[in-house]
């Protein structure tokens, strides 16, 4: 097996006649945690949308573990082990937190659910599977509260649980920290850090204390295009970062 | 969740509904009308409650199982029982099909495929008239017989209908309890979220279509036997219509809210017949209060009643946990 998890090749996305992502060469190393980061526009959500299947990419493929996905549909690469959560929140608001998770666990194994005479418990393993997010993002409290009912930060953990209950190998995560408060925001650091330890971690970020503490590569993009990629010191300082952001965003320190 | 909406209270609810029609109805032919129509209407709930779909579609199944029962009673004698079997299985192979090609759109385009399919449909059983009669539709369609005696009182075939109807019921309330229902919830929900987590969206979808189409033909093929003929008139874009207006105004949040909105439409259609013979315009008005201020439908109305008697202590928010 090779070091890479996740490779894509000259790949493009076009939105009509839009280039949102043009020649985009990545390779994820496995376990890696893996940023990319990039001003508004510059097609880092469309990246995702073209690794998980969402958007069909115009040029270039994808490879998960050598394996050739370009054309695999999303719901059958969730199977083979990618997941992702969203940056704009997007749960089932009227299930009950938990039922979102079981949802998101029985979705590695779609084809059980499509016997109308199982009971959705006899799947004990997905409830376990929900149990065990639902220990881990701290959201004990709230298992039977409505989705859409949960604050803020617990939607947006919720969010990322539902990546992470797919149990898959690369997961990959668009602007976790999105509108948390500060407290949360180090509680997802942690999380996502712990999740490099057995994932391979991609993860789309624009606050930079976390993305030049945890990551082990990072990735700018701009208008569409790779522009620069190193380990996060070398990117902090690299001149045209700095253009690229006007001097104004990158403002975290490596701790 | 409403204890109302728990699959024994829902199944206990049809059991009243089922043994109360004879006591309250002098008609045992509009009786029988109201179980078979529930259990039609109930289909339709599964697409449109449970998935999302609005379907114009509904009689297109219907139809398919009036003829089924049509033909295969009036021509070759086939027992009752494989006419049913015959009948859900070519309903739920018709809806596959329709289904399958409709769900390739969303929306409004969605809408109107179902619909164009419906009207396809009519044409084809106007125009094949060697099979289905034509306008005047298959005469002489026979009833059920048990033992040897035919079940020709109206009561007697109400009871056949009533366990048929009854069995039909528990099956749907199994399969929106199932992890199977719960995902066509989550598709409802959130389609693309839904895809992102796993799930084959459309393959959920197209059984939700097989499913609500063998029941819906097996509700046409015990109206035949109820009438006696299987009239070009139950495939008609008509017969959609009827069945989705039941459906909203049941309400389509639970399953029961069907069998109510079934009951209603055809009782309140027979009363106001007898008063008025301009009475579908009294009924355009009614379906224009429920669209204006009852969007839960009838069961909306039932839930609310509830709370208000039984669970005044109880604030909304409070619902514990549910697993
Ligand atoms: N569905 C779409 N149709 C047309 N254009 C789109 C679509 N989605 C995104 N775009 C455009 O593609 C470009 C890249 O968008 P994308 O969402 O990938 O950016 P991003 O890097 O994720 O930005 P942000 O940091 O704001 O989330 C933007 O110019 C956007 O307007
Ligand atoms: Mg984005």
């Amino acid at each position: 097996m090779t070091d890479i998890a996740l490779q894509t090749r000259g790949l493009g996305v076009k939105y009509g006649n839009f280039h949102a992502l043009s020649e985009v060469d990545l390779q994820i190393r496995r376990n890696s945690v893996h940023s990319i980061i990039g001003p508004n526009g510059a097609g880092k959500t469309t990246l995702f949308h073209a690794l998980t299947g969402r958007v069909r990419p115009s040029s270039g493929r994808i490879e998960l573990d050598g394996r050739d996905i370009t054309d695999t549909s999303d719901d059958d690469r969730v199977r083979l082990g990618i997941a992702r959560s969203f940056q704009v929140t997007s749960l089932f608001p009227n299930l009950t937190l938990r039922e979102n998770l079981r949802l998101a666990a029985q979705g590695r194994t779609p084809w059980q659910a499509l016997a109308p005479w199982r009971r959705a418990e006899a799947n004990a393993e997905a409830l376990d599977i929900a149990d065990g997010v639902i220990d881990r993002l701290a959201l004990g409290k709230v298992t039977g509260r409505l989705a859409g009912e949960l604050s803020h930060g617990q939607q947006r953990r919720l969010e990322v649980g539902m990546a992470m209950a797919a149990r898959p190998r690369v997961i990959l995560l668009d602007e976790p920290t999105s509108g948390m408060g500060i407290d949360d925001i180090e509680v997802m650091k942690d999380l996502i850090r712990d999740l490099g330890h057995d994932h391979t971690v991609l993860f789309i970020e624009h606050n930079m204390s976390i993305v030049m503490n945890i990551s082990d590569v990072v990735t700018v993009m701009r208008l569409g295009r790779k522009l620069v990629e190193g380990p996060p010191a070398q990117v902090r300082d690299d001149p045209e970062v700095q253009r690229a952001y006007l001097g104004n965003m990158i403002t975290g320190d490596i701790a | 969740m409403n204890p109302l909406d728990k699959p024994f209270a829902q199944l206990a609810l049809v059991l009243v509904t089922v043994l109360a029609l004879p006591l309250f109805l002098k008609s045992g032919i509009l009786a029988t009308e109201i179980l078979i129509f529930a259990m039609v209407v109930a289909a339709c709930n599964l697409l449109l409650g449970y998935t999302g779909l609005l379907s114009f579609g509904q009689g297109i199944f219907f139809g398919i199982g009036t003829y089924v029962a049509g033909i295969f009673l009036t021509r070759w004698s086939v027992p009752v029982p494989l006419v049913l079997a015959g009948a859900a299985i070519l309903g739920a192979a018709t809806a596959t099909l329709v289904g399958w090609l409709s769900i390739r759109r969303q929306g409004v385009y969605f809408v109107m495929l179902t619909l164009a399919f419906s009207q396809l449909f009519y044409f084809m059983a106007y125009t094949f008239s060697g099979v289905t009669g034509g306008d005047n539709g298959l005469l002489g369609v026979p009833r059920p017989a048990i033992g040897g005696n035919a079940l020709d009182g109206p009561w007697s075939y109400y009871t056949y209908v009533a366990v048929c109807f009854v069995v039909i019921f528990a099956l749907l309330v199994m399969v929106t309890q199932s992890t199977f229902g719960r995902t066509l919830l989550a598709i409802r929900e959130n389609e693309g979220r839904a895809a992102a987590i796993g799930f084959p969206t459309k393959l959920f979808k197209i059984e939700a279509f097989a499913i609500s189409g063998a029941v819906t033909a097996l509700g046409g093929a015990l109206h035949a036997m109820l009438i006696g003929v299987a009239p070009l008139s139950n495939i008609e874009y008509h017969t959609s219509e009827l069945i989705l207006i039941m459906t909203i105004i049941g309400g389509s949040s639970s399953l029961f809210g069907s069998v109510l909105g079934a009951g209603f439409y055809l009782l309140l259609a027979d009363a106001l017949s007898t008063i008025w013979p301009r009475w579908l315009l009294l009924l355009g008005l009614v379906l224009v209060a429920v669209a204006l201020f009852l969007q839960g439908g009838l069961w909306g109305l039932v839930v609310r009643g509830y709370d208000l008697i039984f669970r005044r202590d109880r604030a909304p928010n409070t619902s514990a946990e549910e697993h």
